[in-house]
């Protein structure tokens, strides 16, 4: 029992993938998550989160090293993997409310359950008064609640996030971290995050994977070991919050700094 | 392990449940790679493999008897019999007949769908009482107008023009008022800023941006077209591919028959294909030519 | 106010030519009786004989049957196949010279063929409707397919939904507006190629009423027998409109959002 429990729900072994073999966009990523864990992922726009993301949920296989899943590899995304895509609005069906678009994924249960599965999912984002409509008729915040609550209802072990709050202005932005952290706490998930935002990794996060600029690697990974629950205003005005913040921060700007380099250079050439 | 993970090219091909289905469309992902390497070569390969298999379950229903053998002969009989016939048989003959009045009656249809087209987008009035007519005229299946001009007209290359003319006058008058109308104003806004008089701007804006909707109407009409030529010459004993076919079945001539349906459907996809040269030799800064 | 009155004068202008025509042709027809140029009322009168009693069972009935039938299986075969064809894109090349030359014989001349191999039956009337108007539907599909949003399918895989579920609950609504497109097209197809069965071999149905009464001179059922094929034309038109237009509601709301599809 000890042993299962400690057993890393995501290892990522010296990941590397290439679309075309002069670009190769990942290398040697490697970092694992223990089950419950939040880790948030950091690093430059392009450098390939997505795609890391991509070879985690096994839509795409790696090039090199294996991605483990509980210790197995999967050809197809596992059974208790969920995800967000960054592009929210174009991965929800047009022809389904959002009521529907919710309860997708439930198949093979009967239908009080799965009713009553898809009333407690749209209660959790706080969308029930919108489940009758069209995600087209949503706003980009509430698009982004009915994709979350699509992948959060068939209660995954292990949910992956694309830059979920990407595109919301600030105050929903903060309103749905909230949400979000609540969520993952409330159903034990294991949440792995991908975020441009260094004080939304850091203000959510268990642990925070900074990523280079392509081809991506693993620069560091960074504990945060901020007090839970965390408060939007207590945790962020936290000497140690601050403290992490400031670490983050100049790793990536370093990144950001190299990567402009490499363009100059580029164009010197 | 390792053996189970397949990489395939297209991520969306891979299936969760391994069924028959899955295991064979695995199976066209890997022949695929093969045939990567020279994608053309490929693309040759794959169509050419695909006719033999048309062929071969023609022959294979032949030889399960599914349909008697006498009504199916052999592809190469077929084949045979449709060369001869086209190396200056009655089969060649045939061709030509239905060519001859196909053209006029599609250049006829053309003449007047454009200008009834232009016509009708540029005076609203005049569209607006004739709606009623033409959304009448319309949904009526032309071929059933057969009978009708049968009786007005008579036997004859009159009727079959007609019917030709009257049966594909539609889509180029559709398609050319619709591309009147669809004209960007900014164009108009244009040519009136740099002083052109009406005529000019008629002729040297509304008709170019018109012609890439005109070539699609023409497209499909010279199909109908070819329908109707053939049509009429069944019905009507008219010289041509319809009347061969039809007069070959009734005198047993069950080789020659499948040999003329096959050249017609040659004869079709030539068609068609004409007037897609056509366009984009005369067109090439059309939108459906731009985006190949 | 002023877009009213301009409705009513178009109105107006439709009904003027509409009693223009009809009083031409009356005239014409008093004036210069002719066996092409029957009066108005026997046209009238044999157009309202077919919808009941004995026509309707020999005329309308059959040929309904037969259209209904054929445009059914076209529209199924097609979609299926369609779906299938673009969405296992690996398959496209191999098939497509052969639905390439398919689609481009210009299907009456497949009837005499038709007709060898099933005889003067409804098998080989149903046949022909079907054949005619399959290609536009399997296009449609096709291309529909191929479309796809193809996030949408890494949804359904994360979801884990087999190659079938896929096609059904993914791929058929994405293509069922492109689909429609080629329903629409189909239909025309089948009404001509219900006629031209008709014409050419059968013993009852429109087609036959039509020729019938052009053999005996009955010139007045004759467009009787047209202005009833306009009818069901159209009617059929605008029913599958209006199905078009329930079932794609969805459709027309997410399109007319700006920026929707970007
Ligand atoms: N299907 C593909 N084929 C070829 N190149 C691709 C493909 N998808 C992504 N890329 C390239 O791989 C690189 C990494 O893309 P990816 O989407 O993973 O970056 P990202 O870190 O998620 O960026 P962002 O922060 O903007 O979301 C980019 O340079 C992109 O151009
Ligand atoms: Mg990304």
């Amino acid at each position: 029992m000890g042993a299962a429990m400690s057993e890393p729900i995501l290892v990522m072994n010296k990941v590397g993938k290439a679309y075309s073999a002069a670009v190769p966009i990942l290398r040697d990523v490697s970092f694992s998550q223990a089950p419950g864990e939040f880790v948030a992922v950091v690093g430059p726009s392009g450098c390939g989160k997505t795609t890391m993301l991509r070879c985690i949920a096994a839509l795409m296989q790696p090039d090199q090293g294996e991605v483990l899943h509980l210790g197995q590899q999967f050809g197809d995304p596992p059974p208790w993997l969920s995800i967000v895509f960054q592009d929210y609005n174009r991965s929800l069906f047009p022809w389904l409310s959002v009521r529907q678009n919710v309860g997708f994924g439930l198949r093979k249960i009967d239908r009080r359950e799965r009713d009553e599965r898809v009333e407690q999912a749209l209660s959790a984002v706080n969308l029930t008064h919108a489940a009758d409509l069209y995600p087209w008729q949503l706003s980009g915040g509430m698009q982004q609640r009915c994709a979350l609550a699509r992948s959060i209802v068939v209660r995954p072990q292990l949910l992956l996030l694309d830059e979920p709050f990407a595109s919301v202005d600030a105050q929903t932005r903060i309103d749905l971290q909230d949400m979000v952290m609540d969520i993952c706490k409330k159903m034990s998930l294991s949440t792995l995050l991908v975020t441009h935002d260094i004080d939304e990794a850091v203000f959510m996060a268990d642990k925070v994977v900074v990523l280079s600029t392509r081809p991506a690697q693993v620069v560091e990974q960074i504990e945060i070991d901020l007090p839970h629950p965390r408060d939007q205003l207590t945790t962020k005005e936290s000497p140690e919050f601050l403290r992490l913040r400031h670490r983050v921060y100049t790793l990536v700007r370093h990144q950001a700094q190299k990567s402009a380099a490499a363009h100059t250079e580029r164009e010197d050439q | 392990m390792e053996g189970a993970r397949v990489t395939f090219r297209s991520d969306t091909v891979d299936a969760p449940a391994p069924n028959i289905l899955t295991w064979l469309f695995r199976r066209v992902g890997s022949l695929n790679e093969l045939l990567k390497i020279s994608p053309r070569l490929g693309v040759l390969v794959k169509g050419a493999a695909g006719v033999a298999g048309a062929i071969l379950i023609w022959e294979l229903i032949r030889a399960l008897r599914i349909v008697d053998p006498r009504d199916l002969p052999a592809f190469l009989a077929i084949f045979r019999t449709a060369l001869q016939g086209l190396w200056g048989g009655e089969l060649a003959v045939a061709i030509v007949a239905t060519i001859g009045s196909w053209a006029p009656g599609l250049f006829i249809a053309a003449v007047l769908g454009v200008a009834a087209g232009i016509a009708l987008a540029l005076m609203p009035r005049l569209e607006v009482a004739t709606r009623p007519l033409l959304e009448f005229l319309r949904p009526i299946p032309s071929v059933a107008l057969i009978p009708v001009a049968l009786l007005v007209l008579g036997i004859g290359l009159q009727m079959q023009l007609f019917m030709i003319a009257f049966a594909s006058i539609w889509p180029v008058l559709f398609s050319t008022k619709a591309g009147v109308e669809s004209v960007d104003p900014r164009f108009l806004e244009t040519g009136r800023v740099l002083g052109l008089g009406k005529a000019a701007r008629m002729a040297r804006i509304v008709l170019p941006s018109t012609l890439p909707f005109v070539a699609t109407g023409l497209r499909t009409a010279s199909a109908i077209a070819l329908v109707l030529a053939i049509t009429v010459e069944m019905l009507t004993g008219r010289p041509g591919i319809g009347f061969y076919i039809e007069n070959v079945r009734l005198n047993g001539l069950i080789t020659e028959m499948w040999a003329a349906i096959l050249v017609t459907g040659v004869l079709g996809y030539l068609v068609n294909a004409l007037f897609m040269a056509l366009e984009r030799i005369a067109l090439p800064w059309s939108p459906e030519n731009r985006e190949r | 106010m002023n877009a009213n009155r301009r409705h009513i004068a178009s109105l107006a202008w439709q009904a003027g030519t509409i009693v223009l025509l009809l009083t031409v042709w009356q005239w014409a027809a008093l004036t210069y009786p002719a066996p092409y140029l029957p009066a108005l009322e026997n046209i009238a009168t044999g157009f309202l004989r077919l919808w009941h009693g004995d026509l309707l069972f020999s005329a309308i009935v059959p040929s309904m049957t037969r259209l209904a039938i054929g445009f059914v299986i076209a529209v199924v075969v097609g979609s299926v196949a369609g779906l299938t064809l673009g969405y296992l894109r690996n398959l496209d090349p191999w098939v497509r010279p052969v639905f390439e030359y398919l689609r481009f014989i210009p299907a009456v001349a497949i009837l005499p063929a038709a007709l060898l191999l099933f005889g003067p039956t409804d098998t080989m009337r149903i046949f022909v409707i079907a054949f005619g108007s399959v290609f536009p539907v399997l296009l449609a599909a096709t291309d529909g397919a191929r479309r796809v949003e193809p996030l949408l399918l890494e949804v359904a895989r994360v979801e884990r939904l087999s190659i079938p579920e896929r096609l059904f609950r993914v791929i058929l609504p994405a293509s069922l507006p492109s689909i429609f497109a080629g329903v629409r097209i189909a239909l025309s197809i089948a009404l001509v190629m219900m006629v031209i069965s008709e014409l050419i071999a059968a013993d009852n149905g429109l087609g036959f009423y039509i020729l019938r009464n052009q053999r005996l001179f009955q010139t007045a059922n004759v467009y009787a027998g047209v202005l009833a094929i306009g009818t069901i034309g159209l009617a059929l038109t605008l029913a599958l409109l209006a199905v078009e237009k329930r079932v794609l509601a969805w459709h027309r709301g997410w399109r007319g959002l700006p920026g929707a599809d970007g």
